[in-house]
């Protein structure tokens, strides 16, 4: 029975207490090594036109996944370690020494290491053949996924775990020469908390820290009113909440408990016994890593929200800009275009609309605050167009629909129906009933340049071009060249039409599929690595719970010895895995809703859809790290007795 | 004389903060013998139990080891003269799970060359005088607390070490298993004339040994020996000590 034998059987017997830990690096590697092959995958990026954005994409996502994945993983050692430290202290006792110990730890962890690195490249190819299918789905890209295997994405995965390892090893051999054996020894007895009383001191932070987090929300949503001082604003928002959550964690949560503990004057239940007055103490000794983990959370929640906010309303985006599938620069260009498609047998409508420049005075239907955008004056530019063009529009004299707002302009701008609205040119006034507001432009940017745009009666239309100022009138009418595909439009017609020797044109399926491609890549990417962020933050809480879970054994075996069911148990403990996993959470979430009012629109045309997607799916997930901690617990607290 | 201790002392805590839990003790242990150390929560038994069996490092004092000085060894040559002179019981037995009783106690073997036969006697002779030979295929958690502790007291025996360290070994067992113990704890120091050191707070436990160390406020407060003397009376001796020290029924 040689040493070596009985380390490599007592390592294998106790290979499923290792299972999370285990998972996780089969996890890190096979997220790793998938999107490395993705990023190193040719005939996908020669099929994107957006391929150096998806690189750059792909690198930074990389960084980022490289900084969790280190994090996660030296995290899942000291705490590995920390289990292990009696049997390290007991091969010291029979006269091991410290090298031979750390040489045992080597071995171990190779097996563990180079084990999960071989599963997780396998899971890592199968992963990235899945996730490329995703992606270019996102991107609306047809591109039948092949099996490339790339050995250079093996070697830079195994490059960066052997990395990995030799952290760890030093990470081992440290805590190996810190630690006495004494400590070692007696370790598994000493806890963390410290139950010291909570004073006025205590009171004051809790106060101070929800204070903090309060007046950083505050200011999140005064940051558009006040744009000359925004970079001044953000940090501050930025410091106020991520210091203030820290100051939540370790004083406040406390507080609070420590509040609902006093109001009970003593009769305390089975649930407090197991959750408020431990959190009380878990969550201080703990505040760091749960500040870690809620903002970065809000962080990973708030990008994937805004990135997805993008990617959701680009169709509209691209709609509300541009009406029409092709819009000319010139009138020879749609008879060019018209002859072609005429050659071709495309069925289309074409469309020539003249728009006159005008100004509104802002009052009445339109109040803005103009201030804050540094705008002179009182007025506010708008395109005119006669109702003539449209037929399903049909204005009275006095009436008027404003039409095509942009959304970074309707943060400032507020229309009241039924109110007056004043067209100006120099002494002449003319007002109009304001009965209805579109999204849809009826200008593409390009003619309206960006501009709100109204529609008239073609009497009143006719009135106001005379009275147009001479300054407007330098400019000459604005006149749209147009064409609809009957038949809807297509990437056929477009590749017909998008000749280099044909004149210039916009294409509304073209700006698209641009946009849809470059959102859904920086979607992915933000989402890959959010993921990536959920699952080892969840994993790093539920090892937490397991580590507390073995701390608490003996409460629960006194607890039943003084005849409290199983059930009870279970329903303190559901209540502490609520707190424990929800407030976190429930921090990460408010943080991301705040960021993302501040400045959704600056991204998109719809707030509330596709993030409360991302919250819950978020959610959800992060759940299951709650669930999977309380069968855990379940299993311990009905072996507790035995 | 196997161990010879001489002035040790023992603080913890920093610079400004500092606990002496060992004011300067001194002490000899012959070989063979069989020596309980007692004394009130807080006296410092542990903590020189610690010391004495290299867990733990003096803050002063020198302790020989048949003639070696352990305070002035390095790490290497602590883990080797663990290896070979010294062997340790807990109150928590600290077996590992995962390996069988007879791999247990095979432990400290396997880490030196010895021939397969060789081992196999030396674990026939533990194993038999403890009565645990018919469990050396079951895992520790399928055998009761006092067979574990016997398992862990025969791991300390195997490898022949020069003094055996206890640390409260009868702590977690009931009175039957306890005496148990401790019977073969006494037969084992009397047939292989192995020297045996143990920390209790059980005058029950106490009695089997032949000196009893009192110790208070980290230093000895007294010394009893049994002499030829019945186990009861020398158990009364020993409660009338523990009695003086102020020390009865006080868990430690």
């Amino acid at each position: 029975m040689n040493l070596n034998r009985i380390i490599l059987k007592n390592f294998f017997r106790n290979i499923k207490n290792y299972g999370l830990y285990i998972f996780a690096l089969i996890f890190s590697v096979s997220l790793y090594f998938s999107f490395v092959l993705m990023s190193k995958d040719e005939s996908a990026a020669e099929e994107l036109s957006s391929g150096t954005m998806m690189s750059t994409g792909f690198i930074v996502g990389s960084v980022l996944l490289i900084v969790i994945i280190v994090t996660f993983v030296m995290f899942a050692n000291t705490i590995f370690l920390k289990r292990r430290n009696q049997e390290l202290a007991l091969f010291q006792l029979i006269g091991l020494d410290r090298g031979r110990v750390f040489r045992i730890l080597v071995l171990e962890n190779a097996i563990i290491y180079f084990g999960s690195l071989m599963v997780g490249i396998l899971f890592g190819f199968l992963l990235s053949r899945m996730l490329m299918m995703i992606l270019l789905r996102i991107m609306q890209v047809e591109l039948s996924v092949g099996l490339n295997f790339s050995m250079a994405a093996v070697g830079q995965t195994a490059l960066l775990f052997i990395g990995i390892f030799v952290l760890l090893m030093i990470q081992n051999f440290i805590f190996l020469k810190r630690t006495r054996l004494l400590q070692m020894m007696t370790m598994n007895r000493t806890s963390e908390s410290d139950t010291r009383r909570l004073g006025t001191g205590t009171v004051l932070m809790g106060v101070l820290g929800l204070a903090m987090v309060a007046v950083g929300y505050y200011f999140s949503t005064q940051l558009m009113e006040n744009v000359s001082l925004i970079f001044l604003l953000v940090f501050g928002v930025l410091g106020l909440t991520i210091i203030g959550t820290y100051i939540t964690f370790k004083f406040s949560v406390a507080f609070v408990l420590n509040m609902i503990r006093k109001s009970k004057k003593g009769h305390v239940s089975v649930t407090d016994v197991l959750s408020l007055t431990r959190i009380m103490f878990k969550m201080k000794s703990n505040a760091f890593l749960l500040t870690l983990i809620a903002v970065i959370s809000a962080l990973s929640i708030g990008l994937m929200s805004l990135s997805y906010i993008t990617y959701y309303s680009t169709e509209k985006m691209v709609e509300n800009t541009m009406p029409h599938d092709y819009v000319f620069y010139e009138e020879e260009a749609l008879e060019f275009y018209e002859e072609l498609l005429d050659e071709e047998g495309v069925d289309y409508e074409s469309i020539q609309m003249p728009a006159v420049d005008y100004e509104a005075k802002t009052e009445g239907a339109i109040s803005a605050d103009l201030e804050a955008l540094d705008f002179n004056g009182s007025t506010l530019y708008m395109n005119v167009v006669s109702d003539a063009h449209f037929g399903s529009v049909a204005l009275g004299p006095n009436e008027t629909i404003i039409t095509g707002t942009p959304s970074v302009m309707q943060t400032f701008i507020d229309y009241t129906l039924h109110a007056p609205m004043t067209f100006v040119s120099d002494d002449y006034e003319r007002s109009l009933e304001l009965v209805d507001i579109k999204e849809t432009a009826v200008l593409p940017s390009m003619v309206s340049y960006g501009s709100p745009t109204a529609i008239v009666d073609e009497t009143v239309y006719q009135e106001l071009s005379e009275h147009q100022s001479d300054e407007m009138q330098e400019q000459g009418v604005k006149m749209l060249h147009a064409i609809d595909i009957t038949e809807g439009d297509s990437m056929d017609i477009l590749n017909m039409m998008n000749r280099e020797e044909n004149p210039v044109f916009e294409s509304k399926i073209q700006q698209q599929t641009g946009q849809l491609q470059a959102s859904g890549m920086t979607m992915f990417v933000i989402a890959f690595v959010g993921f990536a962020f959920l699952v080892t933050s969840g994993c790093i809480l539920y090892f937490k719970q397991v580590g507390e879970s073995e701390e608490e054994k003996g409460s629960y075996n006194v607890l039943r010895k003084l005849g409290f069911s199983e059930r009870e148990i279970i329903r303190g403990l559901s209540f502490k895995m609520i707190i424990t996993f929800g407030v976190p959470l429930l921090v990460g979430l408010l943080h991301a809703y705040f960021a993302v009012n501040a400045g959704w629109f600056l991204f998109g045309t719809e707030m509330w859809t596709p993030m409360l997607i991302v919250m819950g799916v978020y959610a959800l997930f992060y759940s299951l790290f709650a669930l999977l901690s309380l069968v855990h617990y379940k299993k311990v607290v009905r072996e507790s007795l035995t | 004389m196997i161990l010879e201790a001489k002035d040790i002392k023992k603080s913890y805590g920093n610079r400004f903060n500092r606990t002496e839990v060992l004011k300067g003790i001194d002490m000899n242990i012959e070989k063979g013998e069989f020596v309980s150390i007692m004394g009130a929560s807080g006296s410092g038994k542990t903590t020189l139990l610690n010391v004495l069996s290299s867990i733990d490092r003096v803050s002063s004092g020198h302790i020989q080891i048949e003639g070696a000085d352990i305070t002035q060894m390095k790490d290497k040559q602590l883990a080797h003269f663990r290896k070979n002179d010294l062997g340790f019981i807990f109150q928590e037995y600290n077996l590992l799970d995962t390996l069988t009783v007879k791999e247990n106690i095979l432990l400290p073997l396997s880490i030196r060359n010895m021939k397969k036969d060789e081992v196999d006697r030396q674990f026939e002779r533990v194993a038999g005088e403890l009565g645990i030979h018919e469990l050396s295929g079951k895992y520790p958690n399928e055998i009761s607390g006092g067979q574990q502790q016997r398992t862990s007291a025969a791991r300390a025996f195997i490898h022949q070490p020069k003094i055996i360290f206890a640390d409260e070994p009868t702590g977690a067992l009931d009175s039957k298993s306890a005496s148990n113990l401790l019977k073969k704890l006494q037969q084992m120091n009397v047939a292989s004339r192995s020297t045996i050191m143990m920390v209790t707070h059980d005058a029950t436990a106490a009695s089997y040994s032949g000196r009893v160390i009192f110790l208070k406020d980290g230093l000895v407060y007294s010394t009893l020996r049994r002499g030829g003397r019945p186990q009861e009376e020398f158990y009364k001796e020993i409660m009338n000590t523990q009695s003086v020290l102020g020390g009865v029924g006080v868990e430690s």
